[in-house]
Order: C-alpha cells, then sequence, then structure tokens
C-alpha cells in the first residue's frame, strides 16, 4: 500500500477545485447555453444575432465610449498626481497617498449616492447630461485603481537612471518622455486593465446616476429576466472574448515596452 | 409587491431565520414538517415593534407584533394541530428572479408572486390546487375563505387561464392599483391623473417611469389607446369590462411597434426609469411626479408628511392596472404530502387571521386582501383608527364597501374621513369605486408576445448607434490611422 506522500503540489488542490466549480463549470454552462436555443438544439443564430442587430452593436458601442473615456479621464487625472507624489521629496507621502485611496474604503453605491446629490446641485437636473454623469461617477469610482500602480512603479524608478539623463545633457521634458514615461508604462498599463474593464459593465453607477440606458452588463441581466437565457449567454461570452483579447494585447504591449523592468500586475 | 432589492431586509431576514433555526430544539420523536417559503423582501412582519407602536383598535383588539409571523405561525400550528412544523423563509427579489430559480432547480412549498406570474405557473401545470378543505367556511381555523375581501375572491372566480379559475390555486395576500404620486404644489390634480403626463412637456426631465416592461407597456397602452379609453360608449357598454381587459393586454405586433415608438420619445421627455429611487426623489424634489404603485404611494406621502411636504396620488382617468399577489403551492415541493400540504394551508390560512393582516399592513404599507367578516371587524376598525375623523375637519363619507362587503352602498362600511384624504392614503390604499371600475389586470402574455414585448422594451433601452455624432466617428477614424502608424513606425524601427 502506498503512505501518503505530501507534495508543495498539493497545496493547489482548493484552488483547483474552486477554479473547476466557480470557473470552468460555470463557463461549461455559459458556452452550452451561447450555443443552443431555446429547444436545445445547436445553432449559432446567438452569435449571427449579435452583429447583425443595431441595438447590441449600439450597447457594445456604448459601453467600449464609456470604459474608454473612462480609461483616459483616469489616466489623465491620475498620472500627473502619482508622478509629483512618487518625486516630491515629502517625508509623508504615504499620508497624502492614503487620502486619495481613501474613498476606496467607503461602499462605492453611498459614494456614488453621495456624488448624485452634488451633481445635483451643480447640475440642477442630472436627466440631461447621462453620459456625463456616468463618466464622472465612474471616474470617481475607479481612479484609486489607476493611482496606485502608476504611483508604485513611478517610486520603484531608479534615480541614477534620471541622473545619467540630465548628465548626457537631457532637460527635464526630455527625461520624462524618453526616460521616466517609457518605464512607468506597465504601470499605466495595470491601471487600465483595472478601470477599462469593470467600467464596461459596470452598470449599478449607471442605474444610480439615472442613465437609463443599457451598458453590456445590464443587458445580459435584461435577457436573463426575459428567460432567454441563451443570448444573454452569448452576450457575456462576447464580452468574454472582448476582455481576452484586451487582457492579451495589453500583457504583450507591456512586455514589449517594459523589456526587463519590472511593475504593474500584468507587466511583469 | 413591486419592490425591488431591499439587501438590508433580505440580509435581515436571513439572520432572523438562522438564528430561529439554531435555537430550535428537534423533537426526536416526531419530524416536524419543514415548510419552505418563498417571498419577496419585506414583505412579512419581522415583529420587535416598539411598545408605543402597539395598535388599540376600538373593537378591543391590541395588535402587536412581538416576533416574526411565520414564528407565531410555528407556535400557533403546534398549539393547533399538536404538530411541530418548521417554517424556513427566504425571500425573492423579482418575479422574473423567482421563475428563475424556480427553473434552476430551487424547491419551494409556498411561493407568493404576482398574477400575471401565477398564471403563467398555472398554465405550465406547476401548481397544487387548494383542498376543498380549505374552502370550507365552517371551520374556524380556515382564516383565509372567512375573511378574504368579497371583492379580491370575486376577482380571482372571475379570471381564468386555459379554462382553470385563479381561485383554485391562488390565496389573495396583498392588492393595489397603479398610478402618479405628485407634488400638488407644481401638478394639478388633472395633469397628474391621466398617462399622458409622461409626454407632457411641461414636465419635462422632471417625472420618471418604471423600469421594468409590464408597467411602461401598461402607461404606453394607456397613452395610445387614451381615445378609446376614455369613451362614454365603451364605459356605459355591458362588457365594460371584457373590452377594458382587452384594450389594456393588446399584444398584436402593430401595437407593440406603436408602444415601442411611443416609449422612445417618452424616455426623450422623462427624468429616469427607476425601481425604487422614485420615492425619495420625489421628497427630495428632484422629480414633480412619478409613475407608483399604491402601496408605494402610501410610503412616500407617509414619509413627505413627516418632513411637512405634501404628495399626492391620482390614478390616471383612461385605466389602471389592479395587481395582486398570491399564495400559490408548487408541485414540486409538495410532492403529494399531506401534511406538507396541510401545513402549507394553515400558513396561509394564518396569514389571513384579521391581526395577522393589520401587523403586515402597518410593517408593509400595502393593501391586505383580507377584509375580515361580520363577526370580526378589526380590518375595518384598523382604517378608522388610520383615517378616521379627528378634530372638525371637514368630513367626507367614503364608501368602501365593495371591498368589506362587496356592496358599495352598505351603510355599515362608509367610512367617516376627512376630505383632506382625498387623493391621498385613504384612496391609495383603498381605491373609489370609480377607479375600480376603471382597473384592468394584466395578463400574462404567451411565449410569443411576451418574447415581443421584452424585446421592444430592450430596443427601447439599447443606445442607437445611429445616434453616435458624426464628430466622435471622425475622431475615432482619426486615432485609429494614428495606432497604426504609431505601430508600423515601431516594427520598422526594430
Amino acid at each position: 500500500m502506498n503512505r501518503f506522500r505530501f507534495q508543495r503540489s498539493q497545496l493547489c488542490i482548493p484552488y483547483g477545485l474552486f477554479l473547476v466549480c466557480f470557473v470552468l463549470a460555470p463557463l461549461v454552462v455559459i458556452i452550452y447555453y451561447a450555443f443552443t436555443n431555446g429547444e436545445g438544439k445547436p445553432t449559432l443564430e446567438n452569435l449571427t444575432g449579435f452583429f447583425s442587430s443595431p441595438n447590441t452593436i449600439g450597447t457594445l458601442a456604448y459601453s467600449l465610449g464609456i470604459a474608454v473615456s473612462t480609461t483616459c479621464a483616469c489616466l489623465l487625472l491620475a498620472y500627473p498626481i502619482a508622478y509629483i507624489l512618487a518625486r516630491s521629496k515629502m517625508k509623508h507621502k504615504s499620508v497624502i497617498l492614503m487620502i486619495f485611496v481613501m474613498p476606496m474604503w467607503i461602499n462605492f453605491t453611498l459614494r456614488i449616492t453621495a456624488l448624485k446629490e452634488i451633481l445635483t446641485v451643480i447640475e440642477g437636473n442630472l436627466a440631461y447630461h447621462p453620459f456625463l454623469n456616468t463618466l464622472i461617477g465612474m471616474t470617481y469610482d475607479f481612479l484609486p485603481f489607476m493611482i496606485l500602480p502608476i504611483y508604485t512603479t513611478l517610486l520603484k524608478l531608479d534615480n541614477s537612471l534620471l541622473e545619467a539623463s540630465a548628465d548626457l545633457g537631457a532637460d527635464t521634458v526630455q527625461t520624462f518622455l524618453k526616460v521616466t514615461f517609457p518605464l512607468s508604462v506597465p504601470g499605466i498599463i495595470s491601471g487600465i486593465v483595472m478601470v477599462f474593464l469593470p467600467s464596461m459593465t459596470n452598470y449599478v453607477v449607471l442605474d444610480m446616476l439615472y442613465n437609463s440606458t443599457y451598458i453590456m452588463g445590464s443587458l445580459i441581466g435584461a435577457y436573463f429576466s426575459a428567460y432567454d437565457w441563451h443570448n444573454g449567454s452569448m452576450i457575456a461570452l462576447i464580452l468574454l472574448v472582448i476582455i481576452l483579447l484586451f487582457t492579451l494585447f495589453t500583457n504583450r504591449y507591456a512586455d514589449e515596452d517594459a523589456g526587463s523592468s519590472r511593475g504593474g500586475v500584468l507587466g511583469s | 409587491m413591486r419592490k425591488t432589492k431591499r439587501m438590508h431586509s433580505f440580509a435581515a431576514a436571513g439572520i432572523v431565520v438562522l438564528c430561529g433555526m439554531l435555537g430550535r430544539t428537534v423533537y426526536a420523536d416526531e419530524e416536524p414538517v419543514v415548510l419552505r417559503v418563498c417571498s419577496w423582501e419585506e414583505y412579512i412582519d419581522l415583529g420587535e415593534w416598539d411598545a408605543e407602536e402597539a395598535i388599540e383598535l376600538e373593537n378591543g383588539a391590541v395588535i402587536f407584533g412581538e416576533k416574526p409571523l411565520y414564528e407565531d405561525f410555528e407556535e400557533w400550528y403546534k398549539e393547533t394541530y399538536g404538530r411541530e412544523v418548521r417554517v424556513e423563509y427566504s425571500c425573492f427579489g423579482t418575479n422574473e428572479d423567482l421563475y428563475n430559480q424556480l427553473n434552476m432547480g430551487d424547491t419551494y412549498d409556498l411561493v407568493c408572486p404576482s398574477e400575471y406570474m401565477i398564471m403563467k405557473l398555472i398554465a405550465e401545470d406547476r401548481l397544487v390546487p387548494y383542498s376543498d378543505h380549505f374552502y370550507d367556511t365552517q371551520d374556524v381555523h380556515n382564516y383565509y375563505i372567512r375573511n378574504v375581501s368579497p371583492y379580491i375572491q370575486k376577482t380571482l372566480e372571475s379570471n381564468e387561464i386555459d379554462g382553470v379559475y385563479w381561485s383554485d390555486y391562488a390565496a389573495g395576500y396583498m392588492w393595489g392599483v397603479t398610478g402618479v404620486l405628485y407634488n400638488p404644489a407644481l401638478v394639478t390634480e388633472e395633469e397628474a391623473a391621466t398617462w399622458e403626463i409622461f409626454g407632457n412637456p411641461k414636465f419635462s426631465r422632471q417625472i420618471t417611469l418604471k423600469d421594468n416592461v409590464r408597467d411602461s407597456y401598461f402607461a404606453a397602452l394607456g397613452i395610445l389607446k387614451a381615445d378609446e379609453l376614455t369613451d362614454e360608449a365603451l364605459r356605459c357598454s355591458d362588457t365594460y369590462h371584457d373590452q377594458l381587459a382587452d384594450i389594456m393586454n393588446d399584444v398584436r405586433p402593430e401595437t407593440i411597434d406603436q408602444a415601442q415608438e411611443l416609449l422612445n420619445q417618452l424616455m426623450d421627455n422623462v427624468y429616469s426609469l427607476e425601481t425604487d429611487s422614485g420615492k425619495a426623489d420625489m421628497i427630495t424634489g428632484k422629480i414633480v411626479a412619478n409613475y407608483q404603485w399604491s402601496g408605494d404611494a402610501v410610503y412616500a406621502m407617509d414619509q413627505a408628511d413627516e418632513d411637512g411636504f405634501e404628495l399626492r396620488f391620482a390614478v390616471p382617468k383612461e385605466s389602471t392596472n389592479l395587481w395582486f399577489d398570491g399564495w400559490v403551492m408548487l408541485k414540486n415541493g409538495i410532492r403529494g404530502d399531506a401534511d406538507k400540504q396541510h401545513a402549507a394551508e394553515a400558513f396561509v390560512n394564518y396569514l389571513s387571521r384579521t391581526d395577522s393582516a393589520v401587523r403586515n399592513m402597518y410593517y408593509i404599507g400595502y393593501t391586505s386582501s383580507i377584509a375580515g367578516n361580520a363577526q370580526d371587524d378589526t380590518i375595518y376598525e384598523y382604517l378608522k383608527w388610520c383615517y378616521g375623523v379627528d378634530g372638525e375637519e371637514e368630513i367626507l363619507e367614503y364608501p368602501v364597501g365593495y371591498f368589506f362587503s362587496g356592496d358599495n352602498s352598505d351603510a355599515h362600511y362608509i367610512l367617516q374621513s376627512t376630505v383632506s384624504q382625498m387623493g391621498r392614503q385613504l384612496y391609495s390604499q383603498y381605491p373609489p369605486q370609480d377607479v375600480i371600475d376603471r382597473a384592468a389586470i394584466m395578463r400574462y402574455f404567451d411565449a410569443d408576445a411576451n418574447k415581443a414585448i421584452n424585446q421592444m422594451w430592450i430596443n427601447v433601452r439599447c443606445f442607437d448607434i445611429d445616434d453616435i455624432p458624426m464628430g466622435v466617428w471622425m475622431a475615432l477614424l482619426a486615432a485609429l490611422m494614428f495606432a497604426i502608424s504609431m505601430g508600423f513606425r515601431k516594427s520598422r524601427r526594430r
């Protein structure tokens, strides 16, 4: 009889089980529903239906629009802050960083509710600018996820590189463009991944800020509550593929640009 | 009930159920009957009232909620029938969620969906009919059949699907109508008492519609068919009710197309769609009117009263949606188990006691289907307790006989209330006869029609790709070109 021998790889079993039960199995179910129709027969209709309907394509475009603008807004706001914070000689940098990250400690629905009231005071009537409100809400929500990785990457930046750049005659702008910025790309990439993906589906923000237009997340929900699991699953699957492509693309980009430098979630 | 998710109450109910289960002793000699009940969130009195909340009625009844009603039921069942029963109480968020849960294999014995979902479940042969004993008025413990409002019972008995009457399968729980909650300082009653308010440019971006297809479709039909619905000839016709029901359940493809076009226009006029936030937004003044269910309207008016601010409720002149939720027993839960069915029927009966009904009404704010009977006038006393005259205000004689005895001229059920209650809480909870006359039930639509209206709703809600301004396309094109040229330059450098 074989004696049970403990191996380090056995530590993976719990996670493996988790993966099979909660990731793999649901995925199989989604794929099954996505490629069958109401009678359980295999079909590609759900797929072709998605790409031939102006509504679903419109929803995809709208979601992408929100995700892209949120990511851009977050990047534009986060980079200068992260840069100033990381390069400053302040003693208590971490305290200031904490102030930026602090909103994350508060439940996000609560924050959006507060934001709703503030925006109402500023705009008067929220119904006139649904897209802008959504953009502000999402940016507010996801900004810390952009600041943190960029800040971490910039903090780790070797000062001697900047000194070398200066010694070789580059001015501050050139140093930033040729040295600092390229080296911070992995941080930017992981920030983008962390902001772009959730903002494509986070329909709670839209609901709470009175934007009644569907995005991908709410469209899936709408099909499911209409008992149409097949189209709902297909949209979920399409979203999954988009996310997968996006991640592959950013990963590759990060690898190419980062070279040997470390940092970022997916960059290393 | 049409409220959606209220997670805190769900959690509270969960904790209560959990604690209840932990603290219970299971007797070894007799296995308790387990009754799995699934209902809307915040849809049953959970007790824990403050001592001063006790309601003392003129007929001597004192109503007080100490423990959740389902726990009181367990005690009552043990005392009455000498048998242990354990209630596993859980909640669902929407009718569609419940249906999906059932399809995914959740088993319940007793659930409380809305009328159209009951129709669907009957049509799919998933329900167990109530036993003959349940309808025996001689048994003093048959509270449901002894106490149910004749109006509700008549409605259940006169509606059928596939030749099956609802009353065989469903016991009414809460009911109400739909209408418009409005701020009387800014909106007149005349403006509010029509579905056309949602297209009224005077209130552009200051009114909300409901975020679900059935309610929005009903409003759209109310506008599309306004001329037909308000025609005196129709109103006076002998078959008015049948015709009204047919009009408000019109799902012909061309009607659905018209509704889609209309809803698209309304979307440009309303503030937003909502399910739960409308009440708060009325109070904070973000909106001046909103589509509301009578029970939630009562809740909002109570809240506004506390803030010294008046809201009113109007029922559109065209037609209103009469809805109700009812208890139905599921085949795959009961599975022919006589003990279980007995416990399920007893549970419905216990909730139909007049004291339970008052507790629920006080806690939830919706109107119970229970009216009491000649011997037990607790419900009517509760109505007097809520809305009876105080002081020397102008008296309004408000007949509610249609609900309590089936005869609206019944002198015994003419409530002496105040004129200020017109268009207020009393009006919403027990709408007057003229509102009841123009109430229509929205049926369950067959699979094709259901698919068509759901698709219509998705079309209304989705972003139209043609709405993207030309500038955005140009910018996108420019960005794409830029990205490609950058990539090109890079690969050449290597």
